[in-house]
């Protein structure tokens, strides 16, 4: 997975969204960190983190932003949705108005995406915990409901972690028109990207 | 945490938090969070003359509040002068926010990367000196034998 000098075959950008202390950074550290701790800070706005994932020995980089769930930072992360080839979508399955509020995300980042067919993945999380209110059924039947993938998931216990982002992955680089090849037009991307990441900043500081 | 210093909003998303601050600002209704808002968009702008404005916004809301908003604006005061290359002031935000949250481990990322830019620019300013050095020792070479001539 940290295998970042391994030739890959595309950039995929995901997005992990979800209510306020669902786990959606703890579910990001496990899967690429493979770390997990009890008291994890409110997320600042967002994160990012990138990974490389081998799906059927296909090697693809993963640029993950793990979004705040804070309502501070409600208007300000779907600026962020835009070229995203899929989401996570995590509740917490011992907090059942997490549950409810999938809902309000999902036609968020149906406002918001700019690829139509882009891939949802539901996670209800921590399900380690015995004090379950949403069973295992109704996320599914949520999940059928919007045509999302779903699974259950322990960041704590490293459960479901992988399997998700190997799921979502699988399906995204299944669906044609979705994703772009890289690996051929990796010279022309990087002379592309080259004055917006230098820019300015480069020459005042050279 | 890389990428999050070389994400740039787009043009449209700006011009509507810039709306919803100046008519905001207008109608006497603006809020912090309004303010927050638009400085984020301003500090993720491509335009070094945004994101000072920006940077003034955040602090002018860092004077104004306390709390857990406070540590959103250290934070972003950070990443804006680490965009700008202000290290000493990125510095000092990320220091103050460190001192609330010792282990939070965005913050301690960032500062990872500002003490590296400090570095590389340090070893960058030390090159040139040292190129400009070895000229002039060249140039007071070639005058004295020239001279001896």
């Amino acid at each position: 997975m940290a295998d970042g000098d391994k030739d890959f075959l595309t950039v995929l950008k995901i997005l992990i969204v979800g209510e306020s202390d669902v786990g959606k950074s703890s579910l990001l550290l496990r899967f690429t960190d493979d770390t997990f701790h009890n008291e994890v800070p409110a997320t600042i706005g967002i994160d990012f983190k990138s990974a490389y994932l081998d799906v059927d020995g296909v090697n693809v980089k993963l640029a993950i932003w793990d979004t705040a769930g804070s309502e501070r930072f409600r208007s300000l992360t779907p600026s962020f949705y835009r070229g995203a080839h899929g989401a996570i979508l995590v509740y917490d399955v011992t907090k059942r108005e997490t549950f409810m509020k999938l809902e309000s995300w999902f036609n968020e980042l149906e406002v918001y995406s700019t690829r139509e067919n882009m891939i949802k993945m539901v996670v209800g999380n921590k399900i380690d915990k015995e004090n379950r209110e949403v069973s295992r059924e109704e996320g599914l039947k949520w999940a059928r409901k919007h045509s999302t993938l779903f699974i259950e998931a322990s960041a704590r216990t490293k459960e479901g972690v992988k399997t998700a982002f190997e799921e979502l992955v699988e399906k995204i680089l299944q669906t044609p028109g979705l994703w772009e090849e890289v690996r051929r037009k990796r010279n022309i991307n990087l002379e592309e990207e080259e004055p917006a990441s230098t820019g300015w900043c480069g020459g005042y500081c050279a | 945490m890389e990428a999050l210093l070389e994400d740039y909003i787009s043009p449209e998303d700006l011009k509507n938090f810039e709306s919803n601050y100046t008519e905001s600002r207008r109608n006497g209704t603006l809020t912090s969070q309004t303010q927050f808002e638009y400085a984020w968009s301003l500090i993720r702008s491509k335009y070094r003359a945004d994101i000072n404005r920006g940077i003034n916004l955040l602090e002018e809301l860092c004077s104004s509040q306390l709390g857990e908003e406070k540590r959103d604006y250290l934070f972003y005061l950070a990443i804006a002068n680490t965009k700008i290359c202000d290290y000493s002031r990125a510095l000092d935000c990320v220091d103050k926010f460190l001192l609330a949250e010792p282990n939070n481990r965005q913050a301690c990322d960032l500062k990872k990367i500002i003490k590296d830019r400090i570095k590389r620019d340090g070893l960058k300013g030390a090159a040139i000196a040292g190129g400009a050095a070895l000229v002039v020792g060249g140039l007071v070479g070639l005058g004295m034998a020239l001279a001896r001539k």
